[in-house]
């Protein structure tokens, strides 16, 4: 695993890249523990400084310090990210494995539930979730309701690769050596699929992160909950564009897209890792 | 079935039928891929099934391991076994829990057995999913009977710390007949191990596989088309054509007097040191399984065929001690 990481970096500049962008941003977002105020205390600094010093990214117009607002923005919004993944992808993998192997009207049942999910828009729902919950709306309910709607195109990429080591010898043995489903399903079929996963958690990170600053921009989420989008609602609530107050936009957005393209290469150059051909030649793990 | 004092066989198929049912768009088919099976397998024996593609020998493989899924269906006989006077019977009503059976008392060497390992596991993980457990060892000793298990198969301990795809296709052969015959199963069944092999490697392997049945003292079913093999390999022969068994005696005899058409076909295409002449291809393809022709299944191709072989189905007969036929011409008496 270490082997394969160290030659991944030494020699896939788009791994590497990507690893150094993340890491920039988590460091950010550790910061967030040393903070001096909290993020929601408001004029507890002078309003409206420039980028300099003492605040280097400068104050906004809530009299708080920008560069500290980031770091628990960020913090939060990766948070999110991890956390709609972690569930999402736990669904896509139990459904896609268990629709794949047990085929039949387990597979139709799955996969019907599975097709819905697919097809229905995602935004609306959101939005009407936020108006359904209103006050009760919170940084984890949204992430739970991002996480059961952001599991199905996963699954279904799961299921098909499910659907063909079926068919394969090693699990016709292992059946008939008697394993149980379970064990079938996580020590023989899960390593195959968990490459796959690696690369689209990626992207499902993304996804959450994007959807959940637009939400938060209009102001559909718990906006006493300091995250990138809610950093630039209140932003936008303060005009500060029109204000002049360019920094308290800027630099979140900076972030978040520092962010997105640190992501996006990680999972490109994982398919580097995933596809066996360029792995067995390369790496040979 | 019976002969006389020899001890029981260790498997007794008798009259098994086997279908495959669909139901599609309201039409009803039955591939009738297994007929009407009966036979037995002698303890330390090692029998042959022989057939082209297509003839069922393969579903009536699995019908014997037990692994049915739909849309195969066993439709009626039995499937009995004796380990060492414990009585298995699969398709009874009271059928037991194949799972404490399986790779302890009865193992499987499956088609393209080159692919039963996973490939994302290391061959000692194989090891331990598919046999450990049935075992009954601490992890340290079931490591350590497995290893010298490997050395049998001149196989070097290391290949256990190897991912399969750094073997050989012959090494992945021998690790897959390892992994079958790892806990001295007294029957193994082999479905056609060794298809993926060169002649050499095939040599060794059969070698390999005859040893250790003989060392483990077990019964093993062997599948192949190739007679050559089989001539190689098997004490006894038994000759499937269009989901039945046809004929069926000790190796040698078939090879030497075949008293099916069928057979005779089969033996007569295996080449010869010295013979020149252009071998004759069997006219005609094996039936469809779901229409099979009426009385012999084999009257369409066959070169002796008679009114009655269109209308009766002929049964297996005795025609010596040991060997058994299904054919109205070889039969003496059935003549018209």
């Amino acid at each position: 695993m270490w082997q394969v990481l160290r030659d991944l970096l030494r020699y896939n500049r788009e791994f590497a890249v990507g690893v150094f962008l993340l890491s920039f941003v988590i460091l950010i977002a550790a910061l967030s523990f040393l903070a001096p105020h909290s993020p929601l205390d408001s004029y507890v600094v002078p309003p409206d400084l420039p980028p300099g010093w003492p605040y280097v990214l400068g104050t906004n117009s809530r009299g708080q310090d920008v560069f500290w607002q980031l770091t628990c923005a960020i913090r939060n919004t990766l948070l999110f990210g991890f956390a709609v993944a972690l569930i999402s992808r736990v669904l896509s993998l139990v459904i896609g494995l268990i629709a794949g192997y047990a085929g039949g009207w387990v597979d139709r049942a799955l996969m019907s539930v599975n097709d819905t999910f697919i097809v229905i828009p995602l935004f609306p729902i959101l939005v009407l979730f936020y108006f359904v919950m209103r006050d009760r709306m919170s940084w984890m309910t949204l992430a739970l309701a991002m996480a059961f709607l952001g599991w199905s195109y996963d699954a279904r990429l799961i299921r098909s690769v499910a659907l063909s080591l079926r068919a394969r010898e090693f699990t016709e043995t292992s059946i008939f050596s008697g394993m149980s489903m379970r064990q079938i399903l996580i020590q023989e079929h899960l390593p195959y699929v968990l490459p796959i996963v690696f690369s689209t958690t990626m992207n499902n990170i993304n996804w959450s992160i994007g959807l959940e600053v637009t939400l938060s921009v209009l102001g559909f989420t718990d906006i006493n909950t300091p995250t990138i989008g809610v950093m630039i609602y209140w932003a936008n609530q303060h005009t500060a564009l029109v204000a002049g107050i360019w920094w308290w936009i800027f630099f979140p957005v900076a972030l978040v897209v520092v962010t997105f393209i640190g992501l996006f290469l990680l999972a490109v150059s994982m398919n580097e890792y995933i596809d066996p051909r360029s792995r067995l030649g390369r790496v040979g793990a | 079935m019976s002969e006389g004092a020899a001890p029981a066989p260790v498997l007794t198929v008798t009259a098994l039928r086997a279908y495959y049912q669909t139901r599609l768009f309201g039409i009803d088919r039955d591939v009738r891929a297994v007929d009407n099976v009966t036979l037995h397998v002698n303890a330390n024996e090692i029998y042959g099934l022989a057939g082209e593609s297509s003839c069922g020998k393969t579903t009536l493989i699995k019908t014997i391991a037990g692994a049915i899924r739909p849309p195969l269906k066993v439709q009626g006989g039995s499937v009995e076994f004796n380990f060492h006077g414990r009585r298995v019977s699969l398709y009874d009503k009271n059928a037991p829990d194949l799972a404490d059976i399986r790779w302890r008392h009865l193992s499987y060497i499956m088609q393209g057995s080159m692919s039963v390992l996973n490939p994302l596991r290391r061959v000692r993980n194989s090891f331990v999913d598919f046999a450990f457990r049935h075992i009954h060892k601490p992890m340290a000793e079931f490591l350590d009977t497995v290893r010298a298990h490997l050395l049998r198969l001149h196989l070097q301990p290391e290949v256990l710390d190897a991912y399969p795809h750094e073997l050989s296709g012959g090494m992945r052969q021998r690790v897959a007949i390892a992994l079958a015959t790892v806990c001295r199963p007294e029957f193994i069944i082999a479905d056609e191990p060794t298809t993926a092999l060169d002649v050499i490697v095939q040599k060794g392997v059969l070698t390999m596989i005859r040893e250790v049945q003989r060392e483990i003292g077990s019964s093993l079913i062997f599948v192949t088309h190739d007679m050559a093999v089989h001539a190689n390999l098997c004490d006894r022969l038994g000759v499937m054509y269009a989901g039945r068994l046809v004929e069926e005696g000790p190796t040698a005899e078939i090879l030497r007097e075949p008293r099916h058409p069928y057979t005779a076909h089969l033996i007569a295409s295996l080449p010869r040191i010295g013979d020149v002449a252009p071998k004759k291809a069997l006219e005609g393809t094996p039936p469809s399984l779901a229409d099979p022709p009426l009385g012999c299944r084999f009257h369409p191709r066959c070169p002796l065929a008679m009114d009655i072989c269109k209308r009766e189905n002929p049964q297996m007969e005795w025609v010596g001690p040991v060997h058994r036929v299904a054919c109205f011409a070889a039969q003496p008496g059935k003549r018209q």
